[in-house]
């Protein structure tokens, strides 16, 4: 059994102290992010990047910090959607649809111990399918040459920003904004320098830590500051904590169709936690039918976009590993870390560094159990940190990230870039344009107009050479259709307004 | 009356535009490729020109914007963060930390005394954190008051 | 809570001295785990470990400009830091002669010593028709076109460099005709390679070796004086009639206003590095093969890999 003999690699490079202690550290940060209203998962890596660089730590011990935040956030996410009514994060809306009924119900503790377990089925059952269904698509490495990959970038902008946004023209913006940042600097074939108005420091370009610190941190904190941080003081007190056994049980079939939709929909580039955790609530509503409640505090009403999202959150890292190409927000900020660290994800990687794919998921399982552990019998405590005022909090945000970048590069200039980018990320959410395709065409912009060029060098100019082989026919396809689907599709999965918002 | 959009896609068609301009005048050297350095930034150009058109003609609902009080208090941020940036090299870490996260909290709570402490202790704590926990290599105070 | 606040002070004020003792410093003009860092944080240690250096080296990243940014700090601010490396390699010196650097040029800094190279190869997949260079070189010669290559840096970097300088040396002059794609680094060019989309790999030694353990890529040529120790199967383009030596060296520079004694005390102690066990192991386990040239016999090396690389780049039309 080849995938036992990789598992047990994975496992002999995460189980050592250190790396152990890093998925702690990393499993307690995550769900504290999660937690806070408005810090989500990409928040939570992003912040934490530079300082996985200035602490010298290397690729595995990184991923496993970063991975750890990621799980944690995606569980963090429901304590505040039970207890105040807010989502800490986008995926978990849902959970704010039954979870908060209960908690004014007096069964707050009930629905923290309920999601909390349906993260971890979720979260698990996923992982595991990650290491089944990952291997075998990464033997497609020798496959994808550049007409191939020029094919994939494309269909990733399509499908991300899509589904990204309720307006197509928003997010096919971004997405150009996004490439047109990375135009910026050396152009790789000619070494010619573009956009930099002779400017030293943007030779290189625009680093996507900056870009991404900028947008998803700095942002955030204008985000408080026009609210003057009036999101905080709970709304419901949480008693004793018990284990609701009767209603784990009630749910275990919720819990597993929920997996496997929430990992579908993470696979799918571009659809994410935020889909997984929609389509699993609706699922099960018209599974139930009028027998239950939905909206009233059921369990399986926070048990289902619970197990849905932390699903979707594994399965989201399938298509980051193997292709290259990030399945959701988060995982677009870990494939920048990835790219950083030299490691380039893709078809090869399975094969080039067993090490960090196989540690990662083994890391991975671990985090999950850890991850249970801290968000049911430790959970309270947890619930006081929510109770921290977002004044002394959100500065220290702010500081964290900023010294962070200045310590990764040593540069003022890279510090102002970041502002520029929170302004720009305000201005950008106010207006609801998406920011995760910007991230997307840094990425991947340089990526993707090097492909199509050397294409081109190859076919000696040939346009015709970028549809030369059935993959590259069918990712064209599936990118035209990613593209065309939500103008059909949107009345249909019309996106919940927040419930907060909506009282 | 939907204007957020409608001035924004005008903004964004402008942009693409001046964005389109400077791929003209990009230069390129004797080596080049079939499609060489201008094609792509044009294609970029176009697809945002076109973006920004469908955003004038089609807005969506006007967002919430903040109130005039809150926009200063958005503005003072943006303005400490800058010269946070500037400062943090020739001024030493913990004083303009102190002063920078002291005004940011003091934006979001309005209360002066919570934002004083949380200046200096976040200042310090971070400090220490950085420059002894993680090893950086922070300067505490301004080089040239240290000799 | 008093007492709190007096730990805070007390590390405060410690922190104030700690950072008061200056240490020698080693620049990375890049983020960390590139190989610029890799240089310094290995010969930052090893100094420190055999006792050249009284305290540890500080390493501090220096991203942009592709050490540009380093470079002109080093020109405009640190010009007679005596306690200043800063990691250079062949791309530094590539990047010198093709202006990269936004005006500064070679004789600004002084390249103090190489203490190891990555030796450059030229790669086939398994089931390529090309047995030896001279096969590959005359299928070129033939018809252009017919042969692309495949290299980790950019168009005109040193990748694409060995293929034309292994060209020009068999009399082929018409060096803009060959097909060269600039990929992210060897894994890439090899996976390009293999998959057949080109013909051939332009690569360092260290790229290859797990794709050469596995068998899915054989190859035609080392571009050293000798063959490499531990890949004795592999020939040199020498003892093929094509006298081209290209190695990716891996040293350091200083600063330009120093003494030259310091300068010969810095070739010495590097010298010490290249020749403990310590880096030899370093060596052997990042696929580095030994080259240590140090002081004014490394400088005038690089003087004259610099106007090498000039002739070239002007032929094939990246600087003019």
């Amino acid at each position: 059994m080849e995938i036992i003999n990789n598992l047990y690699l994975g496992f002999s490079v995460a189980l050592s102290p250190y790396t152990l202690m890093l998925a702690v550290i990393g499993c307690f940060i995550g769900t504290i992010v999660g937690a806070l209203p408005g810090l989500g998962p990409s928040n939570g890596v992003a912040i934490l990047i530079p300082i996985t660089f200035t602490m010298g730590l290397d690729a595995t011990a990184s991923l496993v910090l970063l991975t750890a935040v990621y799980y944690g956030a995606m569980y963090g996410g429901r304590i505040s959607s039970i207890l105040l009514n807010i989502p800490g994060d986008e995926p978990a809306m849902m959970t704010t649809l039954d979870g908060y009924p209960m908690a004014k119900n007096g069964r707050a503790g009930d629905a923290l111990v309920i999601s909390g377990v349906a993260s971890f089925v979720g979260a698990l059952l996923a992982t595991l399918a990650l290491a089944i269904v990952a291997p075998s698509l990464a033997r497609v490495a020798y496959l994808f040459g550049p007409a191939e990959y020029f094919a994939l970038y494309l269909l990733a902008f399509c499908t991300l920003g899509g589904v990204a946004s309720k307006n197509q023209a928003k997010a096919a913006f971004a997405s150009c904004v996004g490439l047109g940042i990375a135009m910026i600097g050396v152009d790789h074939t000619t070494g010619m320098t573009r956009y930099t108005g002779g400017n030293l420091h943007l030779m290189d370009g625009i680093d996507f830590l900056v870009a991404i610190v900028g947008l998803f941190a700095v942002s955030e904190v204008f985000f408080f500051i026009e609210s003057h941080g009036k999101d905080s003081s709970l709304g419901v007190k949480l008693g004793k904590v018990t284990i609701p056994w009767k209603d784990i049980f009630h749910t275990r079939w919720t819990m597993l169709r929920s997996s496997i939709v929430g990992f579908l929909a993470g696979v799918l580039p571009g659809a994410g936690a935020s889909l997984g955790s929609f389509l699993t609530y609706m699922m099960e509503k018209s599974i139930a039918g009028k027998r239950e409640e939905f909206g009233t505090g059921v369990a399986k009403g926070v048990a289902a976009p619970e197990a849905g999202n932390n699903a979707a959150a594994g399965g989201a890292l399938v298509p980051m590993l193997t292709l290259g190409v990030p399945g959701s927000g988060t995982t677009a900020v870990l494939l920048a870390v990835l790219m950083t660290l030299n490691i380039t994800p893709g078809p090869t990687l399975f094969a080039d560094r067993p090490d960090v794919v196989w540690g990662l998921i083994a890391s991975l399982i671990i985090a999950n159990f850890v991850l249970l552990f801290m968000n049911v019998p430790m959970i309270k405590v947890f619930v006081r940190i929510l109770q921290v005022p977002p004044a002394i909090l959100l500065p220290g945000v702010t500081m964290v990230s900023f010294v962070g970048i200045y310590s990764l590069t040593g540069s003022y200039f890279d510090l102002l870039l970041m502002t520029v980018f929170g302004i720009v990320g305000y201005v950008f959410r106010k207006l609801d344009i998406p920011t995760v395709p910007v991230i997307l065409g840094i990425l991947l912009g340089a990526n993707m107009e090097n492909n199509l060029r050397r294409a081109m060098v190859l076919s000696d100019g040939d346009w015709t050479y970028l549809f030369s082989s059935g993959i590259a026919i069918t990712l064209w396809v599936a990118a035209i259709a990613g593209f065309l689907a939500p103008f059909f599709v949107r009345n249909f999965l019309k996106k919940p307004s927040r419930p907060s918002d909506a009282q | 009356m939907k204007l957020s959009d409608r001035l924004f896609g005008l903004i964004a068609t402008i942009g693409a535009l001046a964005y389109g301009a400077g791929a003209l005048g990009i230069q390129t050297s004797f080596m080049s490729d079939p499609v060489g350095s201008k094609t792509f930034p044009l294609m970029i150009a176009t697809v945002a020109f076109l973006c920004g058109i469908v955003m004038m003609l089609k807005p969506d609902d006007e967002p919430e914007w903040p109130v005039a009080r809150s926009i200063g208090a958005l503005i003072i941020c943006a303005a400490v963060l800058v010269g946070y940036a500037y400062a943090l090299k020739p001024g030493g870490f913990l004083v303009p930390t102190a002063l920078a996260s002291g005004i940011l909290s003091f934006q979001i709570s309005g209360k002066p005394k919570l934002a004083v402490i949380t200046g200096v202790s976040l200042s310090v704590g971070l400090f220490v954190l950085f420059k002894f926990v993680l090893g950086l290599s922070l300067f505490g105070l301004p080089r040239w008051l240290m000799g | 809570m008093t007492s709190k606040i007096h730990t805070l002070l007390a590390s405060a004020a410690f922190a104030v001295i700690s950072t008061a003792s200056f240490a020698t410093e080693c620049i990375a003009p890049a983020n960390p785990g590139g190989g610029w860092d890799f240089t310094c944080r290995q010969i930052g240690k090893i100094l420190y470990d055999i006792g050249q250096v009284p305290n540890p080296v500080q390493v501090t990243n220096m991203a942009g400009g592709g050490g540009g940014l380093a470079y002109n700090h080093v020109v405009s601010e640190r010009n007679t830091d005596n306690d200043l490396i800063v990691a250079a390699s062949q791309a530094t010196a590539t990047r010198l002669a093709q202006n990269a650097f936004a005006g500064m040029t070679a004789d600004q800094v002084r390249f103090v010593g190489a203490i190891g190279a990555d030796p450059g190869v030229i790669v086939v997949g398994k089931d390529s028709p090309f047995q030896n260079l001279n096969d590959m070189v005359n299928a070129i010669k033939a018809d252009p076109g017919s042969v692309a290559f495949a290299g980790g840096s950019a168009a005109g970097g040193f990748d694409h460099l060995k293929v034309l300088m292994i060209l020009k040396e068999t009399g082929f002059t018409d060096i803009r005709k060959v097909k060269y794609i600039g990929v992210d680094g060897g894994a890439d060019a090899i996976t390009q390679t293999v998959g057949n989309f080109t013909q051939g790999m332009t690569g360092d030694m260290s790229e290859i070796v797990g794709f050469l353990k596995s068998g899915e890529v054989r190859a035609l040529a080392v571009l050293t004086e000798e063959r490499v120790p531990g890949f004795e199967d592999i020939p040199t383009a020498k003892e093929q009639g094509i006298d081209v030596v290209a190695v990716n060296w891996r040293g350091l520079y200083v600063p330009k206003g120093i003494s030259d004694a310091d300068f010969e005390a810095w070739g010495n102690k590097i010298k010490a590095v290249a020749e403990s066990q310590e880096w030899k192991d370093a060596m052997a386990a990042n696929g580095l093969a030994p080259f240590t040239k140090v002081g004014g016999d490394f400088q005038s090396w690089v003087d004259g890999v610099i106007a090498d690389t000039v002739v070239l780049s002007k032929e094939i039309g990246v600087i003019q």
